[in-house]
Parts: structure tokens; C-alpha cells; sequence
């Protein structure tokens, strides 16, 4: 039985002295290893998990000293590349800087505005640092675009976290390590951001197209038409995780016979990149002062007490509104004592002013008779003799006077 | 005596140049992208183990070419074990190939070399596709594998140069 046994090693050993056998044997090993590691790649095992964090560590600060040669004459491709155009490109730059200043005041009442608005809702007021990373890998590989920045976990960056240029979004974080992490960029096929496209207000999402460019998706029939070249686009910040508001880009209209195809182009260049923001988000609730001094006590906690707190406030609020409709209520009643008091004065007065003119149509009366009376006193008064006038103060008197005389007839 | 010590250091150097020059290609991604020429695009990593492994060079070992694939996948950012994959199954196709060969052709290396990596290209693509939901344009495979394919040509004739140095 043992001879059997060591017949049988000896067989095996004997085999693996050919070089032929080591290698088929090496070979098989190591496709079955590769299968294998691919297999706990895909099932997403702690253990691959862990190696490959070990390896990136490793890697990517390997790939950045081995990069420098060829950074070298990428960069310098590029310098001469940008000097040719550097007098246009300033020109560009100085008409830009003029209208950013211009918008500039509008954007920090904007923010200024937002922030209140917030506070009112209280939402959460998400303070943010920026985290100036450096990219230390940036292979363009033509199937998926990615960057690796010098920035990890030991600096609070998480999976999700948003990467910046300037103020422009760039792509998020998909992969931490300690000390690096992998960037997805906005134009990677795998790149779905939710944006708002506007002035037109159109919601919608947009995929990298593998180039420099986006393209959108997932937009309402009918709204693409509405969409110029003046067009931006932001994040709108749904399912959040992008912020909302960042500006991505522009929209590009591209015309074939057949279609138009509405893309964005980036307002940040993703081949010149060498430095990056990455937002490390911290949330903090606003709560009221009144709610600040109960904040050791647990009632708070408790919903009940937090939906009674908000009854409680909403009463406040619409006592407070109750007594400045009092208030003004009052206010309007003098208003209206007083104009009352100034019709009754307007009237006394618009009355004393009739009599006036009543008592002035009735001198003017007497002064016309008085005047008369001179002239045709002899044709009305009564004379012994004959006695065919009236008697002097009497009203039919009066009339004759007035009537310059008797009249035959009378 | 020194000279020689020096020539021998050198020699050792010289010969571990392959190796070399693929663990860089894969850190580097040597592979001209930042140009931006549409679609452009080629792997040296194929051409280079393609090329050693069928001459049987003897720095040429697997397990590091395997250990190179886990470091292409990092600095790509593919799923860890996809191009170590790759390059061990190239291996095993320029192994078969080394044997039924009876005179070695360059153009025949050539043509088979397409078949090898449009299979390989075409094994990578639909693992990604299929057990990792990547997206991925099937035109820049495609592209991908027949700039390879022109510039093996060119990096043989570099390769031979070296190789002819080497037995010098």
C-alpha cells in the first residue's frame, strides 16, 4: 500500500521535472485563481474587498511615480498646447470675468435667501469643507472614466462623496482607501446625475457618453424641443446624492438630417484636471432658541411632544396674527370716528353757508323793494279821495311795488 | 574583472526589460489616450505577453504577468481578477500555439494574435456586461483590438531589435 503511494508521488514528480508540465500546470492554476477571484469580485467578499483596498494603496501610489515621465510630457504637450491659444483663450477669460462678476451679487443674495428660506422650513443647513485633493492617477482609459485623488477615509471622504473643479461638479467618489480614492466621472457610461435643465425648468437625467460630453436621458416627451445652447444645466439634487444647484454644464444641439440630439457639454475640461475639491458634508439640524434651552431635557424626542410643539407654535403664530388684526382694526375704527366727525363738521359748515345765502337773496330783496318803493310808492298806496290803492305793509302792496305799479287788469 | 561584473549586472538588467516595461504599461496605461483621438486606442499589455510568452522568454514568468493583471485591474479600476484573466488565458493560446507550431511565421503570429485577443476582448466584455452591469461601447472594443493588431507589427520589429541585442 505504501510502495503504491510512493510509486505515485515519484510519478508526479517525476512528470513535473518536464518544463512543459510546470507550465500547463501554472497556467491551469492561475486561470482557475483569476476565475476564481473574478467570482468573489462579483459576490463583493470582505476578503477581496480588503485585498483590493491593500493593493490600491499600494498601486495607485506606484502608478503616480511611474506616471511622472509620461505626466511630463503630457503636461508639457499641453503647455505648448495652450500657449498657441493663449491670447484668445485670456480674451475669453476677461469677457467671462466680467459677466461672473455681474452674477456674482445676484448668486450670494440667492444663497443668502436659501439659507433663510431653510432655516424657516427648518430643513438641515449642510456646512461643508472642501477638501482640496490632487489626482495622482488620471489613465483616460477609453472604456471607463476615472480619477484617483490622494484623499480617503483618513480625510472623511465617504462613497458618494460630490469632487469639484472650481465650482463645477466633476463626478463623485465610488471607491474610499485610507489614504486614496477612486473618482467616477460625470462622462463614464456608468454616470447617471439627475439635473435641471434651465431656463426652461426641465427636469431630467444625464448619462456620460464615454467622451467629453453627456447626454440626456430620461427627459419628458415634448420638453427637449424648448432646450437652446444657452441652456445650463445643474443638479437638481433628487435621490440625493449630488447636491442640488451645482453647475455641469451646457447644452449642445446637435443637428443630423434625420434628428436632433441634445447633449452637455462640461463647463469643466476633465483631460486638464490636477486638482480637485472634494466636499466633506457634515448635517446639522436648525432648531429654534426656545428649543435650544429644552435641548437636555428628552421631550423633544418624543413625537407626540414635537408635533404638539408644532400646534403650540402654529397657535402662537396665529394669536399673534389675531392680535395685529385688533390692531388694526382699532385703528381703522378712529379712522373712521374721525372722518365721521369731519362729514359732520363739512355739513354744519355747508349749512351755515345755505342760510348765509338764503338771508343774502332775502336782503337783496327787500333792497330791490326798498328801491322800488321810491319810485311807485305814489301808484300803489291807497288815497282817500278815490281809493284805488292798498294800504301801505301789506303784502298785495308789496306786489304792486314789485310789479312797478298796478296793473289795469288788478 | 569589473567590467565584467558590470556587464553582468547590465546583462541581468537588460534582460528583465520585458518585465519591466509591462509592469509600467500597466501602471501608466501606456496606451497615448491623452491625445483624444477619437476612439484610439490599443493594449500594449496584450502585444507585449503576447509576444514573450510565445518566444518563451525565459524572465517572462506567469505568476508575475498574473500579479501585473491584478495591478491593471486596480489602476483601471475593473473588477479584480478580469485581467489577470486575460493576459494568463493569452498565455495559455501562445503556449498551445508555441507547440503545434512547426515553423514559426510572423504573419501566421499575426493573425492569430487578432483571433486571441478579439476572443479575449470578447470574454472581458461580456463578464463586465453580464456580471457587473458595466456600460460599455462595443465600438471602442472593437477599435481597441485593431489598433492592437496594427500595432503589434510595429512592436515586433522593436521586440526582435531587443531580442537580437540580447543574444548579442
Amino acid at each position: 500500500m505504501a510502495s503504491s503511494r510512493d510509486d505515485f508521488i515519484i510519478a508526479i514528480r517525476s512528470a513535473f521535472l518536464k518544463k512543459s508540465t510546470q507550465q500547463k500546470f501554472s497556467l491551469l492554476s492561475l486561470v482557475l485563481v483569476s476565475a476564481f477571484v473574478i467570482l468573489l469580485s462579483s459576490l463583493d467578499f470582505k476578503v477581496i474587498r480588503y485585498l483590493k483596498i491593500g493593493i490600491n494603496e499600494v498601486v495607485y501610489r506606484s502608478s503616480f511615480v511611474v506616471s511622472i515621465p509620461e505626466n511630463f510630457i503630457k503636461n508639457t504637450f499641453f503647455n505648448v498646447k495652450d500657449y498657441t491659444t493663449f491670447f484668445n483663450s485670456y480674451k475669453k477669460d476677461k469677457q467671462a470675468l466680467d459677466e461672473l462678476r455681474s452674477n456674482y451679487v445676484s448668486n450670494e443674495i440667492i444663497l443668502f435667501e436659501n439659507k433663510e428660506l431653510k432655516e424657516l422650513i427648518n430643513d438641515y443647513v449642510s456646512s461643508s469643507d472642501k477638501v482640496l485633493a490632487k489626482i495622482i492617477v488620471d489613465h483616460e482609459s477609453p472604456f471607463l472614466k476615472s480619477i484617483i485623488i490622494n484623499k480617503g477615509s483618513k480625510d472623511n471622504i465617504k462613497i458618494g462623496t460630490n469632487i469639484y473643479d472650481q465650482a463645477y461638479l466633476v463626478g463623485r467618489v465610488i471607491e474610499v482607501n485610507y489614504k486614496t480614492s477612486r473618482v467616477l466621472l460625470l462622462s463614464d457610461l456608468n454616470s447617471n446625475v439627475p439635473v435641471t435643465i434651465a431656463p426652461q425648468n426641465v427636469q431630467a437625467i444625464i448619462t456620460g457618453s464615454g467622451d467629453n460630453n453627456a447626454q440626456i436621458k430620461y427627459v419628458k416627451e415634448g420638453l427637449q424641443e424648448g432646450l437652446t445652447e444657452k441652456s445650463i444645466v445643474y443638479t437638481s439634487g433628487t435621490g440625493a446624492i449630488f447636491k442640488s444647484g451645482i453647475p455641469i454644464g451646457k447644452i449642445k444641439v446637435l443637428k443630423n438630417e434625420t434628428k436632433t440630439n441634445y447633449n452637455v457639454e462640461f463647463y469643466s475640461d476633465f483631460s486638464q484636471l490636477k486638482y480637485v475639491f472634494a466636499e466633506v458634508v457634515t448635517r446639522t439640524k436648525i432648531f429654534d432658541k426656545s428649543e435650544e434651552s429644552a435641548e437636555n431635557t428628552d421631550q423633544n424626542k418624543n413625537p407626540i411632544d414635537a408635533k404638539i410643539k408644532i400646534l403650540e407654535d402654529e397657535l402662537e403664530i396665529i394669536e399673534q396674527t389675531n392680535l395685529k388684526f385688533k390692531d388694526e382694526n382699532e385703528l381703522l375704527k378712529n379712522e373712521i370716528d374721525n372722518l365721521n366727525s369731519k362729514i359732520f363738521n363739512y355739513e354744519n359748515e355747508i349749512l351755515n353757508q345755505k342760510k348765509t345765502i338764503n338771508q343774502f337773496s332775502i336782503d337783496k330783496e327787500e333792497l330791490e323793494f326798498l328801491r322800488l318803493n321810491l319810485i311807485y310808492s305814489h301808484k300803489c298806496q291807497t288815497k282817500k279821495l278815490f281809493s284805488t290803492g292798498f294800504k301801505v305793509g301789506t303784502p298785495e302792496y308789496k306786489k304792486c311795488i314789485l310789479n312797478r305799479g298796478k296793473k289795469i287788469n288788478e | 574583472m569589473s567590467s565584467l561584473r558590470t556587464k553582468g549586472s547590465f546583462f541581468k538588467f537588460y534582460s528583465w526589460i520585458p518585465l519591466i516595461v509591462l509592469f509600467v504599461s500597466v501602471l501608466n496605461e501606456f496606451d497615448f489616450n491623452y491625445l483624444n483621438l477619437d476612439y484610439f486606442s490599443f493594449n500594449f499589455p496584450f502585444i507585449l505577453i503576447f509576444y514573450f510568452t510565445l518566444k518563451d522568454f525565459k524572465n517572462f514568468d506567469y505568476f508575475l504577468v498574473f500579479l501585473a493583471g491584478l495591478v491593471n485591474d486596480t489602476v483601471v479600476g475593473l473588477p479584480l481578477g478580469i485581467s489577470s484573466f486575460s493576459y494568463i488565458l493569452i498565455c495559455i493560446f501562445t503556449s498551445y500555439f508555441r507547440n503545434i507550431t512547426i515553423r514559426p511565421n510572423q504573419i501566421k503570429d499575426w493573425f492569430y494574435f487578432l483571433f486571441v485577443i478579439s476572443l479575449i476582448n470578447s470574454i472581458n466584455y461580456s463578464i463586465l456586461t453580464l456580471f457587473f452591469s458595466f456600460n460599455l461601447i462595443l465600438m471602442s472594443y472593437l477599435v481597441n483590438t485593431f489598433f492592437t493588431f496594427l500595432f503589434y507589427i510595429i512592436f515586433v520589429s522593436i521586440f526582435k531589435f531587443y531580442l537580437k541585442g540580447l543574444n548579442d
